[in-house]
């Protein structure tokens, strides 16, 4: 592929940006969620978004998708812009989502679930492609191929949709809070996944956490967003050594 | 017995067809859609036109009724339910729908089709006798057999189908569905239109053997209510098991408690308040929503 997302420095100069946000606002309600957001995703980047609960990191990722409409600014996906299109046109343009709180198909098999990640490619051999090496990647998946998705582990769910947003053959891979609710000892099998897959799929990736260090160690760049705006950015090995960082979101975390 | 059973199975298969297009209407958009019954008198009708009125073969009517259904179901959810539903907010406004398109399917079926009963003439005839145990003519066995072939294709359809796959993700996970790419309101669509061909299916089979009435519409849909209760609502296997349940119910009802007197439909409310007390959410359960 192209280049390899090295995982701890930031020395290699990105090729072409993938993502901008410019100056975006987005309300819920009457309530704001983004006061003019700016962010940029480089391709082959891994970019986190870190903060609190309320932060805005979300909103981030449901206006990326679509299902969120924003107030005013702008969204561009390489060179084109992507705020206001439809969610299903937004996802045949290469980037796919894995949700908060995994929103697995509970009564689908593992095996349709994988194939829902596929829903808006049409071309039979590649699927089975993508299928193989999604299942390759994940080996318990293969086990629990034609398992009810209800029940698998929490671990193994956060697998299945990460495997399904892969499905998709994305170029952009959005990640809402792919530890949460997870053993501390599959956080770090989750991790390994993520840059497995930005390395191996050459996928740009941009990671919502609230596992700071997690998010922190396994991408190229950060933002530290607060009440829906960018309050600190930069390369994550450096804000790792950062006072502000620490203070704020490394504290009392394992 | 067995001509009981034989008697259920044929009711049961037809019953849950219809609570097959109710359930995948309700799982899919939660919509309760009153106009079932009437959706499915529709049908009927449509295909007594055709059969009995332009002379041509059953086969010909029971699509003409699939057809116009489903068309009738796609048009009635993007310019009726689909504005409703993006509006408000309240679930109540959909139920308000539904009952008033039953009442305007009821006004237009009778402008159509007038208050008659009407039927098509046998589309096969002679009597099926084994030994005395069974006695079913041909055509209800016929019927009962398109009916089943009828459930099994949905089954499959929903099973193992692109849009069968996509429908099932859209009732389990909305949100996430459309993370996938699935356009909601096409499948919302998609949906509406097979549940109402459904019940317009069941109205051309049945007018071959009942015969079909303006007054059938109501009683229709609190049967395919009372199915989804029984079964589940939103659960493709509930309806099928809340489908033959009844038609069972019925069967045995008609046969045992015929001596009382007409309390077949009284014994199965009263056992179905009971059984609701005990197990709301139906046999198998309410997992999503």
């Amino acid at each position: 592929m192209t280049q390899t997302a090295s995982t701890q420095t930031s020395a290699a100069p990105a090729p072409r940006q993938m993502l901008s946000f410019e100056n975006v606002e987005l309300y819920y309600d009457h309530v704001y969620a983004l006061k003019g957001v700016s962010i940029e995703l480089m391709e082959g980047e891994t970019v986190a978004l870190i903060g609190a609960n309320g932060a805005g990191k979300s909103s981030i990722l449901r206006a990326i998708t679509g299902l969120r409409k924003i107030k005013s600014g702008r969204i561009t996906y390489l060179g084109e812009r992507l705020d206001g299109r439809p969610a299903a046109d937004i996802v045949r343009s290469g980037i796919a989502m894995v949700p908060e709180g995994r929103r697995v198909f509970p009564l689908m098999s593992v095996k349709d679930n994988l194939l829902m990640g596929a829903f808006t490619r049409t071309d039979k051999a590649g699927i089975d492609q993508t299928l193989e090496s999604v299942l390759t990647r994940f080996p318990r998946l293969r086990e629990r191929f034609n398992q009810q998705a209800s029940t698998l582990s929490g671990g193994e769910q956060q697998m299945m949709v990460i495997g399904r947003a892969l499905m998709a053959k994305p170029r952009l891979l959005l990640l809402d809070e792919p530890s949460l609710g997870i053993a501390p000892k599959l956080v770090q099998d989750i991790a390994r996944a993520i840059v497995a897959i930005s390395r191996d799929e050459g996928v740009s990736v941009l990671l919502v956490e609230q596992n700071s260090r997690m998010a922190l160690s396994i991408s190229n760049r950060t933002y530290a967003l607060s009440t829906g705006q960018v309050v600190l950015s930069g390369p994550s090995a450096d804000l790792m050594h950062d006072e502000r960082i620490k203070a704020a979101y490394l504290g009392g975390e394992l | 017995m067995e001509q009981i059973l034989a008697n259920g199975l044929y009711l049961g298969a037809q019953y849950a067809l219809i609570a097959l297009g109710l359930t995948l209407i309700f799982s899919l958009m939660n919509v309760l859609n009153f106009a079932h019954g009437q959706m499915y008198v529709f049908g009927g009708f449509v295909t007594y036109t055709v059969v009995a009125q332009f002379g041509l073969p059953f086969i010909v009517g029971l699509l003409a009724s699939a057809a116009v259904l489903a068309v009738m179901g796609g048009l009635i959810e993007k310019f009726l339910f689909r504005p409703v539903i993006r509006r408000s907010k309240r679930e109540e406004s959909t139920m308000l729908l539904a009952a008033g398109i039953a009442f305007f399917l009821d006004a237009v079926i009778l402008l159509l089709f007038g208050e008659k009963q009407r039927g098509v003439p046998k589309i096969v005839n002679g009597v099926l006798n084994w030994d005395m145990r069974i006695i079913m003519p041909y055509d209800r066995i016929l019927i009962g057999v398109l009916a089943i072939t009828l459930i099994a294709s949905f089954i499959l359809f929903m099973q193992y189908s692109r849009t069968g796959r996509a429908m099932r993700a859209l009732a389990q996970d909305r949100m996430a569905a459309q993370l996938m790419g699935v356009d909601v309101d096409r499948y919302s669509m998609i949906g509406f239109a097979l549940g109402a061909m459904l019940a317009g299916l069941v109205g051309g089979l049945l007018v071959t053997i009942t015969g079909i009435n303006l007054g059938m519409g109501g009683p229709t849909s609190v049967k395919a209510f009372l199915m989804i209760m029984i079964g589940g609502a939103g659960v493709i296997s509930g309806a099928i098991a809340g489908g033959f349940i009844l038609g069972m119910m019925e069967s045995v009802g008609l046969t045992l408690l015929a001596a009382y007197g007409d309390i077949t439909y009284l014994v199965i409310f009263a056992t179905l308040m009971v059984f609701l007390a005990i197990r709301p959410q139906g046999l198998m359960g309410k997992p999503w929503g």
